[in-house]
């Protein structure tokens, strides 16, 4: 993980990084307004959080619902992803009491789950449960459906916009 | 010689944190800011790796290494990207110098990489003074170690992603046979979970095998002479899987298959591709733009047929029978097509083989890919069983088992 907060450009001249690429598993979190990105989210989910009094953001990529003493980052499953980005963000100043959530993707696409719920539904709903146990609320989401989501975050307005491959970019 | 799972996983990891190191010193060095994307082992035919690199030109540099594993490895850069690393690392640094900084940087790199695979086998790796290469496509990846036995080779290959810039690069390791059968061996954790190493080769010829029928198969149905190109097995952590396809929009079928193995097939065309082959399927042509609702059931006729030939390729050698469901249409960025499947195979194990194959045709402008997801245990399954049903058989002799 690595937290932008600017403290690194002492050694060189190199303007601060415009875009932070997000990859699955993986969480960033960033305090001097880059935007978090984020691809390929199938039935993945992006889970972006904002505090705007510490300007801070933070933007976790998960892959399974649940950890359940399964191997793996934790930004791997939603319960754990939650959890490890809270932290982070925390790390970098933010307030769980002022953080606001945003999230995407869950699609049902290509889920050929004989019974039962979606991955893509699980995933959801574990997102939700594990940012109602913070009492982090969710101010915008874009999940479900048969397609997959590209996501932007930024940073400074919070905002989180949704790219598809054959629809109108969605911006919550 | 027989390497198990968590080997493959153990040194799948060895690998990402050489990676992770030699990245780390390009970004001390330059302030550019890079991330490891993809790290994986693939078993590839010879005569087949580095196809992923043509059409571009590299330049970087090579060593030998020696000690506990032999062999070569290669750091490349994209040619366009040259001149951005070296500027970063001295700045105003006139053109003629390129090539020193390359070789510089690249030293540096490599060393972080050949260290970090010694520090975790806690043995001695020597490797030879960096030399500086460039030129096309694979022409720059040296040869693979040569091995009477064996058509195949282990590659190791990392792409590191320079943030914020659309420059990859690339370290491919092509270590000897013998050292590295040697070294999985020992690191081997448990001999049940182990898959005998030249079932893993008779499995990646089958798969050459079921591309060839899936060609035909195109072939067959549009009159186009259509070649099956390139194929391989990877082995990847489950994350790592959608990275294995591109950010572009895909067109092309899915199926879930069942028996042993179960898992998932995907036919996939870029967008051009789907119009052109599509078209050439169609009696008359399409009206409107672009790709229309034509296009797409011609491609999802295609996308059966082509499942149908590789799925009869592979239980035509396994002596099994695969079953697939009818194939369902997408069209989508490729990774979200792949996430969903990675995460249902994902929900029962940590990492996952994917097989990989191309083909294409010279006479119109058409690419196809084929990517298979496996579970990994059928998969096991299915080679421990080619052992015991056709012992006489899997000396690596495909040719003789596909003459029924």
């Amino acid at each position: 993980m690595k937290v932008y907060d600017g403290s690194q450009s002492g050694q060189t001249t190199q303007a601060k990084p415009e875009r932070v690429k997000v990859g699955i598993a993986e969480y960033e979190v960033t305090t001097d307004g880059a935007a978090l990105t984020t691809s390929g989210l199938g039935s993945c989910i992006g889970v972006a959080l904002h505090d705007p009094q510490a300007n801070a953001a933070g933007l976790v990529h998960v892959m399974l619902p649940n950890a359940e003493g399964k191997e793996g980052s934790r930004a791997k499953f939603a319960d754990t992803g939650v959890e490890a980005l809270v932290e982070a963000m925390e790390a970098a100043g933010a307030n769980r009491s002022s953080m606001v959530a945003k999230l995407a993707g869950g699609s049902d696409m290509l889920d050929f789950s004989a019974n039962g719920a979606t991955i893509g539904s699980r995933n959801a709903t574990q997102v939700k449960e594990t940012l109602e146990s913070f009492s982090i609320p969710i101010e915008g989401e874009d999940v479900g459906g048969d397609h997959g989501r590209s996501l932007r975050l930024e940073s400074v307005t919070g905002d989180l916009v949704i790219k598809s491959a054959n629809r109108e970019e969605n911006r919550i | 010689m027989k390497v198990d799972i968590e080997s493959l996983g153990t040194f799948n990891k060895l690998a990402h944190e050489g990676a992770e190191a030699a990245t780390a010193s390009l970004t001390q060095m330059t302030g550019i800011d890079a991330t490891v994307d993809v790290t994986k082992i693939t078993l590839v035919n010879r005569e087949e790796v580095g196809e992923e690199l043509e059409g571009r030109n590299f330049a970087g540099v090579q060593f030998g290494f020696a000690g506990a594993l032999e062999g070569e490895t290669v750091l490349l850069f994209d040619a366009e990207s040259v001149g951005t690393i070296t500027d970063a690392l001295m700045p105003g640094m006139d053109e003629s110098m390129a090539e020193s900084g390359v070789k510089e940087i690249g030293n540096i790199m490599m060393s972080g990489f050949i260290d970090g695979w010694a520090d975790y086998l806690e043995a001695t790796i020597d490797h030879s003074p960096p030399a500086y290469i460039e030129g096309a496509g694979s022409s720059v990846i040296p040869e693979p170690p040569t091995d009477a036995e064996y058509d195949q080779a282990f590659v190791f290959k990392s792409e590191i992603e320079w943030v914020g810039e659309s420059v990859n690069f690339y370290i491919y390791m092509l270590p000897e046979y013998d050292p590295l059968a040697g070294l999985m061996a020992d690191h081997a954790a448990n001999q049940d979970d182990a898959i005998p190493i030249d079932k893993l080769g008779v499995f990646n010829q089958m798969t050459t095998q079921g591309t060839e029928k899936a060609a035909d198969n195109v072939e067959m149905m549009t009159g186009i002479p259509t070649e099956s190109e390139v194929s391989r097995i990877s082995f990847a952590p489950i994350e790592d899987v959608p990275k294995q396809i591109g950010d572009d929009t895909y067109v092309g079928t899915v199926v879930e298959f069942t028996g042993v193995p179960s898992g998932f097939l995907m036919v996939l065309f870029d967008e051009q591709s789907a119009v052109n082959v599509a078209e050439a399927l169609m009696p008359t042509e399409s009206p409107g733009e672009g790709l229309t609702d034509q296009h797409k059931s011609a491609i999802e006729e295609l996308g059966n047929i082509m499942t149908s030939g590789f799925v009869d390729g592979w239980a035509n050698v396994l002596q099994t029978s695969v079953e697939h469901t009818p194939p369902k249409l997408v069209h989508d960025m490729g990774r979200s097509i792949m996430d969903p499947l990675a995460a249902q195979v994902g929900q029962h194990q940590e990492h996952a083989f994917i097989i990989d194959s191309e083909m294409k045709t010279d006479e119109i402008d058409f690419r196809s890919e084929i990517h298979a997801l496996p579970n990994e245990q059928e998969l096991r399954q299915a080679l421990e069983d080619l052992r015991v049903d056709r012992a006489d058989e899997t000396d690596a002799d495909v040719e003789k088992i596909f003459e029924q």
